[in-house]
């Protein structure tokens, strides 16, 4: 009896299963969804506000409060880590700049163009259906605010998934979650508090006095590492090549820099020589959140896998470097 | 029908399309099971499968085994005078009640709540088998890299400045001498 019932279940369950899988390829994304995408991209752009935040990963939560100044004249936006040394980041237009109290460094990561930072377009907000499937979700209270939840689900486990809240009202993102195929959740973002409306110009000038601070420039400009005698691909579905320059990372040599993007998650390849470094890092794969970095050595240069996705996905990246001397 | 119920539950129907399988289920026993049996599956999927096993079966047929103490009884709204009897068993009974919330207030949570719902994920692994390279710890230069890395993040788009906080993290910091 029993085993006729069991037996009657798994058929059920197995053939409602596929019916399911089948409607679901029909619908990936929702309509829906993706105009909230849309929304949350703009309010992102437009809005000013502040709030503070808290950045969950592991075992570790860090406090820090985001403020940012929409006008006219440009936009500014400062982050300030509230928990232990006052870290501060700025970004404005063409210029991030990063200051670290604790080894009284200024970083600047500054751009010629506009086009260098590339965002995701409202216009290519579509084409992430390829590599995710995009639904709505509950609806939330968080920080005092009515919101509505986007799922972007990974299609394969080469990425994350996310589960974005943004306000009903205005489009503003409240909390993002990053999890791996499984559902495991690698990091998260939570506002605790948020105002959003005009914000005085005070509020995003740098907290702290740097003039004395050591100055890190980045210097990037274009580079064809290709023609250096470099070839890498990005060997991973979806995954396209962004951008290619050169920079300074800590006042040493030129670095080069590979960005590929699948449209949400980037994954950066940096090349530079061996020579001349005291001490050689060690070679392997590193973890921090949903941020991975994958080290190797090719042609006594150090490879570098920088990306916001699974280990697998900076490793595959990584093991596409290869060197030939050009002729 | 079944496919009707279906796509009804992953809300794929629109508002006119969504009349037939209501009413299906209104009158047909088997529609009913599909809904059921539906939900079921898309709980397992989801790793909450003990939610909807015949729960409404299961709550209906206790609801009819139990007395009904307290319930209003049919008839006109203006109700015959109430019996002696009454005020004290109803006040027994929102005692009972009371004690009952109490308990379950106090009584230590099974298991643990996961803060977050997880989210149905089902896609096979495209990535092959490679060799698994050395487990290493985060350094300073991790830093840097990850500055460098940041800005070109399309994720800042939806996001705006937070993820930078990864550059600043006390974890990469710390390291930083």
């Amino acid at each position: 009896m029993s085993r006729a019932l069991g037996a009657w279940l798994l058929c059920a369950f197995t053939g409602v299963a596929q019916a399911q899988a089948q409607a679901q390829v029909q619908v990936q994304v929702s309509p829906e969804a993706l105009e909230w995408l849309r929304r949350i991209y703009q309010a992102t752009e437009k809005l000013s506000y502040t709030g503070t935040f808290v950045y969950q990963q592991g075992d570790r939560t860090e406090t820090s409060r985001i403020t940012r100044r929409a006008g006219p004249a440009g936009n500014v936006e400062k982050l300030e880590v509230l928990d232990g040394s006052p870290r501060e980041v700025l970004r404005t237009r063409d210029e991030v700049r990063c200051y670290l109290p604790d080894s009284q460094t200024v970083k600047v990561d500054r751009r010629r163009d506009q086009r260098s930072f590339p965002a995701l377009l409202p216009a290519q907000v579509t084409t992430l259906g390829e590599n995710y499937v995009i639904s709505m979700d509950e609806t939330r209270r968080i920080a005092g605010y009515d919101c509505q939840a986007i799922v972007l689900s990974p299609r394969d486990e080469l990425r994350y998934g996310y589960q974005l809240w943004a306000d009903v009202q205005t489009g503003m993102l409240l909390k993002a979650r990053a999890f791996k195929s499984n559902g495991e959740t690698v990091e998260q973002f939570t506002f605790t508090q948020l105002e959003i409306g005009p914000v005085p110009r005070e509020r995003v000038r740098p907290r702290v006095v740097a003039r004395t601070w050591r100055v890190e420039q980045a210097a990037v400009s274009p580079a064809n590492l290709a023609q250096a005698g470099w070839t890498m691909s990005a060997d991973l579905p979806g995954f396209r090549k962004v951008i290619e320059v050169t920079r300074l990372l800590r006042e040493a040599q030129p670095v080069g820099q590979v960005v590929f993007s699948d449209g949400l998650a980037a994954v950066s390849v940096f090349i530079e020589p061996l020579a001349g470094r005291a001490e050689t890092p060690p070679m392997g794969l590193a973890s921090m959140g949903a941020v991975n970095v994958y080290t190797r050595q090719v042609a006594n240069h150090l490879v570098t896998v920088v990306g916001e996705t699974p280990a697998a996905s900076v490793q595959r990246i990584g093991d596409t470097v290869t060197y030939r001397a050009p002729q | 029908m079944k496919a009707k119920i279906s796509a009804m539950m992953d809300g794929e129907l629109d508002a006119q399309e969504l009349g037939e399988p209501l009413s299906a289920m209104a009158s047909d026993r088997e529609a009913r099971e599909s809904w059921r049996t539906y939900h079921l599956i898309s709980d397992a999927l989801r790793g909450d499968a003990i939610l909807s096993t015949d729960c409404a079966l299961r709550v209906s047929q206790r609801l009819s085994q139990e007395p009904a103490l307290i319930a209003p009884l049919p008839g006109p709204v203006r109700a015959p005078e109430r019996p002696r009897w009454f005020v004290p068993s109803a006040l027994a009974a929102s005692l009972a009640a009371v004690a009952f919330v109490g308990w379950m207030a106090l009584a230590p949570q099974r298991g643990t709540v996961p803060a977050v719902a997880p989210v149905p994920v089902a896609k096979a692994p495209q990535a092959q088998p490679a060799a698994v390279p050395p487990k290493v710890a985060v350094t300073s230069a991790t830093q840097d890299y990850l500055f460098a890395h940041q800005a070109y993040s399309p994720r800042n788009s939806l996001q705006g400045m937070a993820p930078y906080v990864r550059t600043v993290s006390d974890e990469t910091v710390q390291k930083k001498k």
